[in-house]
């Protein structure tokens, strides 16, 4: 008796931690505390500073014309680390009800059928395709089926320095159009001291300046619009990466490296400090630039094309999801509809980002913003990324292919062969 | 000898004890148990499952098909895979032996009785206390090729620094000299192998007439041994698993011309970016047999190197 009571103390405590141990680990639960009858809405986000203020507000909103749904935030860090816990968490079977996404990635998760078509629902609650940019719409589905409700987007455009342009003499008024002018502007812009540039004028693949921006502004397409496949060796883009190589080859590459590998962002950004006079980038530096140098005298244009005609750019931006295996899809939906009707948009990207919808933008006053305004009129001719299943894959193809071509490492033909042939091999599995 | 003796003191003991010392390792199983139980969780059972995963094309949102050996087969013709073999053992290759050079050399030296010792080893120990992510974004202003310092200092000596991270021919050589400023942590267990050389071995030798340099070489490194063993194995690796440095440095890009996609970065983006989770296990797999390998070649040729005190 007295030996069993000895370990029997033990044992109660090692159960007693153990309980302990196990409530500490397992979650809240999606319960109701107020237990009125509301559906709790789990979102999972990664906003701070004013785009949490602004989705707090659009929950407000939302919230009160429908209160039997209350919306539960989760804070999940930003980027990667969220898709990981996401991807966890629809693995597992026990995903949020909705989720803050990259766009980009929707044709990843719905090849794996990881997404909740909303197709159906959209079309119930008059969400249309008329109601966004093109590209917006067609970012958020895949194979003709809504997987998204696009939530803000963005554009890429030539940055210039209207300083620099004033001092060799060229007109700040009048920026590069055509590829000529832009290399001609460069020239002059460039002060290099032996090895070193002191300023240096223009360096195509920095910063926004990817293989997918010049691509397009030299007329070229990814991807074959009737059967799919990629098209990365499309003579025009072939040609943009020809581009790209031949003028690394004027600067040399290596004396380029140092401003593309360790330039800074935010207040060490090269365009603020003087030492780049142009520069694509998209209007996510806008702010940057008011913040750290508000008195920067720059302008921003159409990306030059090789004829000065038929601008174009490429946008990406958030979107929100509901999970496949999420439990109130209902009540998500009605979530995402307000969000990407005019009233959830309006709320959401004041003062912020560039709304989906082209009406809001105006409200906005974007359109009188002589900076803001570039960035908005050129979102109708916007491309978006090809919506493939292996979208990750063929971005990163693309970017090594550039380097390998733009340091003499294969001819751009042949490094874009392969990207089209590695990329078409990796969509076949999809077709089965 | 201490086998020996535990085995005597076990069959001395009379029955009455012995229940007793069985029911205390009961308790102390029990008590062990959340960890064991967390090692089998999360260590041995997806390790077990790695293994299947395999040999098929799971993408951990999709169960995925067996599909044999392709994953392996895939592997052995994928570019970047070798590439990233050839980048993580070049880094290992230069990195290892560097490591045990500067270690040892920093610990004599930080072993020597001079005043202010303390302050010196605070110093050489603080870089490992930094972040990784941290340390890169300050070496990568360190080794701007422009504005940084030490193009900056080159420049003053007359010599035209390279562009470092910006260029292929650089860009491993600077990660190795960055890892090495992380040094600290294997100084301070040098030292430690340092503090336990009897003074006796080195007076017996002094008294021999054996000058500094007959010393280091006939006493301290002998005797070290066991501790440069520790720290290769270690190095080794950590040498194949590196990650966080070149990640933060190119973004996740192993960028330029994929001369930082290391190992592991390569197969991180297969499985969490690309969704190829079965392809991920096959290269985790490969890494263990390449790793178990290594350590096992070292284990053999360690009883001709190695000396252990007292033998």
């Amino acid at each position: 008796m007295r030996r069993s009571k000895k370990i029997a103390f033990p044992i109660l405590v090692y159960f007693l931690v153990m309980l302990l141990l196990l409530t500490a680990c397992s979650t809240e639960g999606s319960s109701d505390p107020a237990g009125e009858g509301k559906t709790t809405v789990t979102m999972w986000h990664g906003l701070t500073s004013i785009d949490l203020d602004n989705m707090n507000k659009v929950v407000k909103a939302f919230e009160e014309k429908n209160p039997t749904i209350k919306m539960n935030l989760v804070y999940t860090e930003s980027s990667e680390g969220s898709d990981q816990k996401l991807l966890t968490a629809v693995a597992g079977g026990n995903p949020p009800d909705v989720a803050l996404f990259d766009r980009f990635k929707v044709g990843t998760w719905a090849a794996q059928g990881s997404l909740t078509d909303l197709s159906s629902m959209a079309a119930e609650s008059g969400i249309r395709k008329e109601m966004y940019y093109p590209f917006a719409w067609e970012e958020s589905s895949y194979q003709g089926k809504l997987y998204a409700m696009p939530m803000d987007t963005d554009s890429r455009l030539l940055f210039y320095n209207k300083d620099h342009f004033k001092e060799v003499g060229l007109d700040p008024d009048k920026p590069p159009q055509t590829i000529a002018e832009l290399e001609a502007a460069a020239d002059k812009l460039t002060i290099k001291e032996g090895k070193r540039f002191k300023r240096i004028g223009f360096i195509p693949w920095y910063s926004q300046g990817w293989l997918y921006t010049w691509g397009w502004a030299f007329g070229g397409e990814f991807q074959d619009a009737a059967t799919g496949k990629i098209t990365a060796n499309d003579p025009k883009v072939v040609e943009a990466l020809q581009w790209m190589t031949d003028f690394g080859k004027k600067y040399n590459v290596e004396d380029i490296a140092g401003f593309t590998s360790a330039a800074g962002t935010e207040e060490m950004d090269p365009f603020i400090s003087g030492q780049i006079s142009m520069k694509i980038n998209g209007n996510f530096t806008v702010k940057g630039i008011e913040k750290f140098k508000p008195d920067l005298n720059y302008g921003v244009a159409p990306i030059p094309t090789p004829t000065g005609t038929n601008f174009t750019t490429w946008s990406g931006g958030g979107s929100a999801i509901i999970p496949k295996g999420a439990k109130n899809v209902a009540a998500a939906w009605k979530f995402l509809e307000f969000l990407g009707k005019e009233e959830g948009q309006t709320l959401l990207n004041a003062d912020s980002q560039i709304s989906v919808i082209d009406a809001v933008n105006d409200k906005y006053g974007y359109k009188d913003d002589p900076i803001m305004k570039e960035f908005i009129n050129i979102l109708p001719n916007s491309h978006n990324r090809p919506v493939i299943p292996e979208g990750q894959l063929l971005w990163n193809e693309l970017a090594s292919a550039t380097e390998k071509a733009t340091r003499g490492n294969g001819t751009p033909k042949e490094n874009l062969d392969r990207v089209t042939e590695t990329v078409n091999k990796a969509l076949e599995k999809y077709d089965k | 000898m201490a086998k020996l003796a535990d085995s005597v003191q076990v069959s001395a003991i009379p029955s009455a004890r012995k229940r007793a010392l069985h029911r205390t390792n009961v308790i102390g199983w029990l008590f062990a148990s959340p960890w064991a139980i967390g090692l089998l969780c999360f260590y041995a059972i997806p390790m077990l499952m790695s293994i299947y995963f395999s040999f098929t094309t799971y993408s951990i949102l999709q169960p995925g098909e067996f599909v044999g050996m392709n994953n392996y087969r895939d592997l052995f013709q994928d570019p970047l895979f070798w590439k990233s073999i050839y980048n993580t053992i070049y880094f290992t290759v230069f990195f290892v032996p560097l490591s045990i050079f500067f270690g040892v050399a920093l610990a004599m030296m930080l072993n020597m009785k001079v005043k202010g010792m303390a302050v010196f080893r605070t110093i050489f120990f603080l870089p490992t206390l930094v972040p990784q992510v941290a340390l890169a974004v300050l070496w990568m202003w360190l080794l701007h090729p422009n504005f940084g310092l030490v193009n900056g200092m080159l420049a003053h000596i007359g010599i035209d620094g390279p562009s470092w991270l910006g260029g292929e021919a650089w860009s491993k050589p600077s990660l190795i000299l960055m890892s090495l400023w992380g040094i600290g942590q294997a100084v301070v267990i040098y030292l430690a192998g340092l503090g336990d050389i009897p003074d006796e071995y080195y007076e017996a030798a002094q008294i021999d007439g054996a000058n500094w340099f007959q010393k280091t070489r006939k006493v301290t490194l002998p005797l070290l041994t066991p501790v440069i063993f520790y720290n290769l194995v270690m190095g080794m690796i950590g040498a194949f698993q590196q990650f966080t440095l070149p990640y933060t440095l190119t973004k996740g890009q192993g960028t330029p011309a994929n001369s930082m996609t290391f190992y592991v970065m390569y197969l991180y983006e297969n499985g969490f970016r690309y969704f190829k989770m079965g392809y991920a296990s096959a290269m985790a797999w490969i890494l263990f047999i390449i790793v178990m390998a290594l350590t096992g070649i070292i284990f053999i040729t360690s009883k001709r190197w190695v000396h252990y005190q007292g033998k």
